[in-house]
């Protein structure tokens, strides 16, 4: 009897503190922005949100990517890069050939759907480790974003700016309603399909998936298809926000995105994650890089601190899921 | 050793344990049984520092004993076997055996050593025929669970827990243990023996408790018990042996046929029929390509030559591949659950619909929640699956509870050929009935099903057609008329010659 008594109580103390740990993702980011809110009087200001706005699509569309890649259990090195070359052949495309915006932005993002392509026929069909194939991958897009612009930045114009523009004082721009659409969607995608399903089961026992019907290669290839399509529209964001083409653009965003989906949730390990999780941990990454800088924070101090960050949320999530 | 266990409690969702008393004197085995998801193995891991009691002690040789890991309890001679193999694939058997009992993460790797010292124990219990340095990820799943045993043995522990140590294992190979454990014995070790196979409990132990509910039940020697009254304090109500209504003779057209069926690791062709609503026996030793039959029909080996053909309305599908087999109504429960068959980490409802999902979902791929949710919770309750819910992870369900929802997912599927690899495998004695009424009743409604079996009484009860395989070869075809159990058991050993008979089977 006591003993019940005993579970039960237990019961209702843990639901609190269940709440609180599903949610603890939600409320760190509540308490880095608070933070940064009662330190200095200008963050929360419209400025900053701006600002946010224009940093925030690339990273978010790439990073969905990342997270579906993670949870099947593979890993994209290459993203920074491919939203180089995407940039690049749209930038080249407009300027040089002066193709249409349109059609210059399909090329871009099917320059990135080929370099997906090209990770998944290599790492899911060869079965080729696919750390090494994305990291080949990562040079092999860089090198081809340099040729294509001719190592120049390619100015484009206004025209693809209209893209990242705020619509009037909203801070809303087409690149971000863009960004939030896809965050939703593929959040649907991971938990509401089947697909999804089978995602996290190659990601959580590829073996077990093979016996009930799932073709691991199959899902692994899709995946690492869409994650080089987002980062082909993340370098169409990309060079909106800049009106140009940068050969240098993306250089260490797979970090970025690997430690958003991460301290969103997902396990490196494959087999758990969530799309939204990564898109919080966008904000997070987000808004600490701009808060440390309102407040002076040197670059280098910056990048101690962003790291630190990440550490931390792996710990957290340790403890959180054993 | 003498272990004595006082007043164990233990909590996760609900209570699991409540107030166990057990107490083991040197030298004597004593045996736990209890339905799936009884507290059996929760027990188990408190004694050896696996999982922490809420309330209650241990006391070893009258000394307070509490480990906080496994390297506690071994530390103190208390060594467990675990149910779920904690082998890993990528080391050698040496490897994994020394993994256990080195004492210090720094102690150099003495490899002759380490293989002469694994040479003994395997020889012990009766792995002769494997080779230290081979790699654990290519043995058999009962080879492995030999291996789980030869490790437990290694410790040279004075109190011995051994979950389900059989479960893989053929009767003669269960034979050798207990002999093991006998000689244990009477070296003054305590042994601690979990076992739904409630005859060989009755024979090898000393006394045995009963676990229902979280309380013992009934602790005795064993002497003055039957299986029966086992049965009813696991069950806490008489069950009915006589239950299962005789199989009927049928006479369909074939469903299945597989001719000169030939893969990597069945070099003999095999060729049979599997005609439409009949349960199909495969009866053979430990290694003798049961289960790489079983593989070689769903698609999962590369098909060197031969045929499996599906027969439906008149239609004949060529399977080639696990997708193409699943589409073709053909439904797999793996030998080897962890590794292929269950998703340790997801819900016990993502377990179950993963092969299934269009059952579940509207015309879109759209998952279809509240479907899932009661097409699944009708599923476990026919199968009495024990859990917290539909929702609850994999992982923390007992084993034979796993197991069911094995089954579960092909049943949701509306698979009409099912092969069973071992499908009772632990499995507790009231389940198991369960699990034979609910197939032959499938049976009777038109599935097929082929089912791999360690244990002939299962087979002989079950099928309607038994196909005999010695080495990797089809050897016999028995019909239920006709079949006694000496004869399966000289044509399972009919093709091992006297000099590569696999030293791992004593002829009983
Ligand atoms: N980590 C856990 N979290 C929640 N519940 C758990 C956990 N581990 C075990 N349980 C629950 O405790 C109960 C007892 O499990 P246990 O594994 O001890 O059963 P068992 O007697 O060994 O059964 P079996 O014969 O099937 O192996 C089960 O209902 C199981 O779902
Ligand atoms: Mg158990």
């Amino acid at each position: 009897m006591t003993l019940e008594r005993r579970h039960l109580a237990t019961e209702t103390g843990n639901r609190a503190f269940r709440i609180l740990e599903e949610n603890l993702i939600f409320v760190s980011l509540l308490a880095i922005v608070a933070f940064f809110g009662v330190i200095s009087e200008s963050f929360l200001s419209l400025t900053t949100l701006s600002t946010l706005f224009n940093q925030l699509p690339a990273l978010t569309v790439v990073s969905i990517g990342m997270t579906l890649v993670l949870i099947s259990g593979g890993i994209d090195l290459s993203v920074g890069s491919v939203v180089a070359l995407s940039a690049g052949v749209i930038g080249v495309g407009i300027s040089l050939f002066g193709l249409p915006l349109p059609l210059a932005a399909c090329l871009g993002i099917l320059a990135g759907a080929l370099a997906g392509l090209a990770n998944g026929g290599l790492g899911a069909y060869l079965r080729l480790p696919i750390f090494i194939v994305t990291l080949g991958m990562l040079e092999v897009a860089r090198g081809l974003a340099y040729l294509v612009t001719d190592s120049q930045t390619v100015y484009i114009g206004a025209k693809i700016q209209a893209f990242a523009i705020p619509w009037g004082g909203s801070g809303v721009s087409a690149s971000i309603l863009v960004a939030l659409t896809l965050v939703v969607a593929f959040e649907f995608l991971l938990r509401s399909t089947i697909f999804g399903r089978q995602i996290v089961a190659v990601g959580s026992n590829e073996s077990a998936a093979e016996t009930s019907g799932i073709d691991p290669r199959r899902i692994r290839c899709t995946v690492l298809v869409i994650s080089g399509l987002l980062a082909g529209l993340g370098g169409l964001m990309n060079a909106a926000y800049l009106g140009s083409a940068d050969p240098n653009a993306g250089i260490g965003l797979e970090l970025s995105a690997i430690a958003a989906a991460v301290i969103g949730g997902t396990s490196l390990m494959g087999g758990r994650g969530s799309v939204i999780g990564a898109f919080v941990g966008v904000l997070i990454v987000s808004v600490l890089q701009i808060g440390l800088a309102q407040i002076g924070i040197t670059e280098p101090t910056k990048r101690v601190i962003t790291g630190a960050v990440i550490i931390l949320a792996v710990i957290l999530d340790r403890w959180r899921a054993p | 050793m003498r272990i004595v266990a006082k007043g164990i409690c233990k909590s996760f969702a609900a209570p699991v344990l409540r107030d166990v008393d057990l107490e083991i004197p040197p030298g004597c085995i004593h045996g736990l049984v209890g339905e799936n998801g009884a507290g059996k193995t929760t027990f188990a891991k408190i004694i050896v520092g696996l999982e922490d009691a809420d309330a209650g002690s241990l006391l070893l040789d009258g000394q307070p004993y509490r480990p906080a890991n496994t390297a506690d309890s071994l530390g103190a001679g208390v060594a467990i076997c675990a149910q779920e193999l904690s082998l890993v694939d990528d080391l050698s058997i040496a490897e994994n055996i020394l993994l256990h009992i080195s004492t210090s993460s720094w102690a150099r790797v003495r490899r002759k050593s380490a293989h002469e010292k694994t040479s003994t124990l395997l020889d012990l219990v009766g792995l002769e025929s494997a080779n230290p340095r081979s790699r654990v990820g290519k043995l058999s799943l009962a080879e492995k669970q030999l291996v789980e045993i030869a490790k437990t043995l290694a410790t040279d522990a004075k109190v011995l827990v051994l979950d389900e140590p059989t479960s893989a294992l053929t009767a003669p190979q269960a034979e050798r243990l207990h002999g093991i454990l006998r000689d244990k014995a009477s070296d003054g070790v305590s042994v601690i023996y979990i076992s739904h196979r409630l005859g060989d409990v009755l024979s090898v132990c000393d006394r045995v408790s009963v676990l229902r509910d979280g309380k013992v039940r009934l602790t005795e020697e064993c002497g003055a018990l039957s299986e029966k009254a086992l049965i009813r304090e696991m069950a806490g109500a008489d069950a009915d042996f006589d239950a299962l209504p005789r199989p009927t003779e049928s006479s369909a057209p074939p469903h299945l046929s597989v001719r000169g069926l030939r893969t990597s690791r069945l070099p003999h062709p095999i060729s049979f029929n599997c005609q439409r609503g009949e349960i199909l026996g495969i009866a053979g030793l430990a290694g003798s390509g049961r289960t790489e039959l079983l593989g070689a029909v769903f698609g999962l080996d590369k098909r060197l030559s031969g045929s499996v053909k599906i027969h439906e309305d008149g239609r004949i599908t060529e399977v080639r591949n696990p997708r193409q087999a699943i589409k073709c109504g053909i439904g797999l429960v793996a030998e080897d659950r962890s590794k292929d068959g269950v998703f340790r980490d997801q819900t016990l409802a993502f377990n179950v619909t993963i092969a299934g999902l269009g059952g579940i979902s509207d015309r879109t791929g759209r998952l279809i929640r509240s479907k899932e949710a009661s097409t699944v919770g009708k599923l476990i309750d026919a199968l009495r699956v024990r859990s917290n819910g539909v929702h609850q992870k994999m992982r923390e369900l007992s084993g034979g509870n796993q197991q069911k929802s094995m089954l579960a997912r092909w049943l949701h599927c509306g698979s009409g050929l099912l092969l069973l690899d071992e499908p009772t495998r632990g499995v507790d004695v009231a389940a198991k009935l369960a699990i034979h009424e609910e197939l032959v009743r499938l049976r009777d409604t038109g599935i097929t099903i082929i089912a791999v079996s360690s244990e002939l009484e299962e087979l002989q009860s079950l099928c309607d057609r038994i196909l005999v395989l010695s080495n990797r070869k089809l050897v016999a075809e028995l019909l239920r008329s006709n079949w006694s159990q000496q004869e399966i058991l000289a044509a399972a050993f009919s093709e091992y010659a006297r000099e590569d008979e696999p030293a791992s089977v004593a002829v009983p």
